[in-house]
């Protein structure tokens, strides 16, 4: 699958040794986010997963150059092939990127609108802005960029507050959409939605993926990763600790990580059976495996020594030859 | 390797005008304190052959009608104005929070009928209000503390029942009424700690609202006794001098109120700054 | 053990959100409350806790007929029910650290002499460290503030739990966890439980039966399904 991807040639987003840190006060350091290295190709959806906090919003705010001050990046995140995302300036980020390379679908969609505006005033702000798009045609393109998103026209003179979640939410999608950007960034789309709502988020992000662009969705709803994702990263304590297929990761032979597996078997559908204990302060990470306090399978080694991230796991103990091994000798 | 590092704009600013403040608080503060006890020097000492010299080494801000030395007569004026103003803002405070609490806390009629009330008493000048109730006693300090109290804890009360009625939905009070806290629990131990920030950083404001009152009564001859050395006193007996071109009689005392009230001002928006901070959190996990 | 009987509550008397709904929990029974998000689930399960005066109907707790809610409801009332929100943020005192978030009830009851042994108690039960404990809401994680939350809920033993959207913030491990602590409270004691949420797979699994809540001004077949459960 890598392989494939590769001779297709540039990936979209090429992230390479991402860290973040933040200096709090008391000259204490929060490792957020550490050496995170990953890809995202044209028509390919990666759901960045793991529990709040884990530091997967942190990610995507230095992405789209948005932390705050106290914030250090290290590492690159290269966008199309040519520019570096940390390293840019907030000018070209604001003129260049955001909106127009990088579509944001946001968290809480109902808030990224303006309040004081209809749907229709929003989107064709956008148009004019991104597009250059003037005139008469705007009013036409404003409902064209609606119908993308699958937004009713008969609701474009709404209020954001007249409209329900779900308008809301495709309404933000169909603003995301209008720069016509090859980088979705889809940040906790489905928090707070029913159950079928999400399924209705996520089936139309897959559309727009689907339709050639690369998408980057980051929830804790692994629900919603399996229904939209081509490729699943694992994210525990700042680190990206398994990269998998979404077929292999949520079917057989399952994920390789330990954690992956708790997390996946915490799901009231499987197990609904907790990880014990919580995950480490990102202020005070140990020196070994930052699961392997909680890891039934963690030894002498995994207290002492960080495990790399290699062949897309970080681990001492990949769990695919244990816990199918008739699985790999089939495939030996 | 790249590093990206933002500078957070105004911070330097913000931390001269919280240095600048602190520093004037502090001297004022001191002076006052440890002026007129230490100095031995009599601020009523009458020197009829210096009467109305400017400025010099001798006094530095000048003598007055009667030859009495500004500097030391400003010195005691603002002790006077300071502590007028500071009991007349922790009453009117006090009073305030406990109303604009009350009327959160209960709601329905309760509020209805305190706030109405309070419009009402806010629809009538301060300023008259002051001078109706001065009016009704003998100069002296007292009578000014009562009346710049009874006239100021309208807007507290308003800004305390605000903020009590926004904290009373939040779940937690559910929380705290679902684990039997009896009323007054719930007023004393959550919602008045949760606005007290508020109300102290509205009663640090009206210190110098309240010495700007006490002044403006003085000036009319309607709060303290004119023997005694307030500012709004000083202002007023210098201002016929003024018309004869002596500027330092009124010029010193209006600096004393003016310098320490901006100072005020200076550390309440800092306070303000620290309990609505704009980045609600360093970190945004 | 809860009986609510053609309830009909909200914040605007002209146009309540939660019109005419029965519902009933029998004692120890887990019962699971389904329903979109803004159909006035919530409103409801804030009647049951007894913080909301419902318009309309009739509650009964322990075959008690409710006179009167939030600060009318005698304290013993008050404390037979057990309530967990959605947001954790929203329902810790910001000032308190979670030892004393969790020892409220204690003190409120004037059961001050308990505070140190039931609150090491439940931060057992509920998985929070010592040094945990000594945090305030701002320093821990959503699902950390949830245990305490989740822990202050049990504290005075309630005969009743709601829990309105406990978990929807939260991760799939936090929530197996949370839902493993309300599932050991209620074999060593016996309460019953209204658990309300929008997630179809979690409620069936957490509990006995669970009752589905129709489209918001649904027709009568709707609430009859309400009703029946």
């Amino acid at each position: 699958m890598t392989d494939a991807r590769e001779n297709t040639g540039v990936p979209v987003l090429d992230v390479r040794d991402l860290s973040v840190r933040f200096r709090m006060r008391g000259g204490r350091d929060i490792a957020a986010v550490t050496d995170a290295r990953f890809s995202v190709a044209p028509g390919e959806c990666l759901a960045l997963v793991g529990e709040s906090g884990c530091g997967k919003s942190v990610l995507a705010s230095a992405l789209l150059g948005l932390l705050p001050a106290n914030a250090t990046t290290t590492g690159s995140a290269v966008l199309g092939g040519d520019t570096d995302l940390l390293t840019a300036d907030e000018r070209t980020l604001a003129r260049t990127v955001r909106g127009r390379r990088i579509g944001l679908v946001p968290q809480s969609p109902a808030a990224h609108l303006t309040p004081v505006r209809t749907v229709r005033s929003q989107l064709e702000e956008s148009l004019r802005e991104l597009t250059g798009v003037r005139g008469s045609v705007l009013r036409e393109a404003a409902v064209v960029a609606a119908a993308r998103a699958s937004f009713p026209d008969g609701h474009l003179d709404r209020y954001p507050h007249e409209l329900s979640g779900g308008l809301a939410q495709r309404a933000a999608t169909a603003l995301a959409l209008i720069g016509d950007a090859p980088l979705l960034l889809a940040d906790e789309p489905t928090t707070g939605l029913d159950r079928d709502l999400v399924e209705r988020t996520v089936d139309e992000l897959r559309r727009h993926t689907d339709e050639g662009r690369a998408l980057l969705i980051i929830t804790h709803d692994l629900a919603a990763a399996e229904r939209i994702a081509d490729r699943v990263a694992v994210m525990y304590a700042g680190r990206i600790v398994e990269i998998a297929g979404a077929p292999r990761f949520f079917g057989a032979p399952g994920p390789r990580h330990p954690y992956a597996k708790g997390l996946l078997d915490a799901l009231p559908e499987r197990d609904f059976a907790p990880i014990p204990g919580m995950p480490p302060e990102l202020g005070a990470l140990p020196d070994g495996c930052a699961f392997a306090a909680r890891c039934a399978y963690a030894d002498a080694r995994c207290t002492g020594e960080r495990p790399a991230f290699a062949a897309d796991l970080a681990c001492h103990h990949a769990l695919t030859g244990r816990t199918h091994p008739l699985k790999e000798a089939a495939d030996a | 390797m790249a590093e990206t590092t933002l500078a957070l704009p105004g911070r330097t600013t913000r931390r001269v005008r919280i240095v600048t403040s602190a520093t004037i608080v502090v001297t004022v503060a001191l002076a006052v304190l440890v002026v007129p006890p230490l100095a031995q020097l009599d601020q009523q000492a009458v020197d009829l052959a210096n009467k109305l010299d400017p400025p010099s080494w001798a006094h530095p801000f000048g003598t007055d009608d009667v030859g009495r030395d500004l500097l030391l007569r400003c010195v005691y004026g603002l002790r006077v104005s300071l502590l007028v103003g500071l009991v007349a803002a922790l009453t009117a405070t006090v009073i305030g929070t406990a109303i604009g609490a009350l009327a959160g806390a209960f709601g329905g009629w309760t509020d209805r009928v305190v706030m109405r009330v309070v419009d009402a008493l806010s629809s009538v000048p301060h300023l008259l209000l002051g001078i109706f109730i001065v009016a009704m006693f003998r100069p002296g300090v007292w009578p000014v503390i009562v009346s710049v109290a009874l006239t100021h804890w309208l807007s507290t009360a308003r800004i305390v029942r605000s903020e009590v009625l926004s904290l009373r939905s939040r779940p937690f009070i559910d929380a705290a009424v679902s684990g039997g806290a009896s009323r007054t629990r719930v007023i004393v131990r959550h919602l008045l700690p949760g606005v007290l920030p508020q109300a102290g950083l509205a009663a640090v404001l009206m210190v110098p609202h309240a010495m700007w009152h006490e002044s403006a009564l003085s000036f009319l001859g309607l709060g303290l006794p004119a023997h005694q050395a307030s500012l709004g006193n000083l202002v007023q007996s210098a201002r016929g001098s003024l018309l004869a071109g002596d500027w330092w009689p009124t010029l010193f005392p209006g600096l004393f109120l003016i310098i320490p009230t901006l100072a005020l001002a200076g550390l309440a928006g800092a306070w303000r700054d620290r309990i609505n901070p704009r980045r609600k959190s360093e970190l945004m996990l | 053990m809860l009986e609510l009987t053609r309830i009909t509550a909200g914040y605007d008397r002209r146009d309540p959100v939660v019109r005419d709904v029965s519902l009933h929990v029998a004692a120890g029974e887990a019962v699971g409350l389904l329903g979109p998000s803004g159909c006035g689930k919530s409103t409801l399960a804030r009647v049951a806790a007894l913080l909301h005066r419902p318009d309309a109907g009739t509650m009964t707790l322990d075959g008690t007929v409710i006179r009167g809610w939030r600060h009318r409801a005698p304290r013993e009332q008050r404390t037979a029910v057990g309530v967990v929100f959605q947001q954790p943020r929203l329902s810790a005192d910001p000032r308190l650290s979670l030892r004393e978030l969790i020892a409220q009830p204690l003190r409120s009851t004037g059961r001050r002499r308990e505070v140190p042994g039931r609150v090491a108690e439940l931060a057992q039960l509920v998985g929070l460290s010592e040094e945990l404990l000594e945090r305030r809401p701002h320093a821990v994680s959503d699902g950390q503030l949830q245990r305490a939350c989740l822990a202050r809920a049990l504290v005075l033993e309630p005969r009743l739990l709601i829990c309105d959207e406990m978990t929807a913030m939260l991760d799939a491990s936090t929530t197996a966890a949370l839902v493993a602590v309300v599932e050991r409270y209620r074999s060593e004691s016996g309460a019953a439980l209204l658990a309300v949420g929008h997630d179809r797979v979690l409620l069936e699994r957490w509990c006995d039966r669970t009752v589905r809540w129709g489209e918001r001004n649904a027709g009568p077949a709707e609430r009859e399904r309400v009703a029946a459960g």
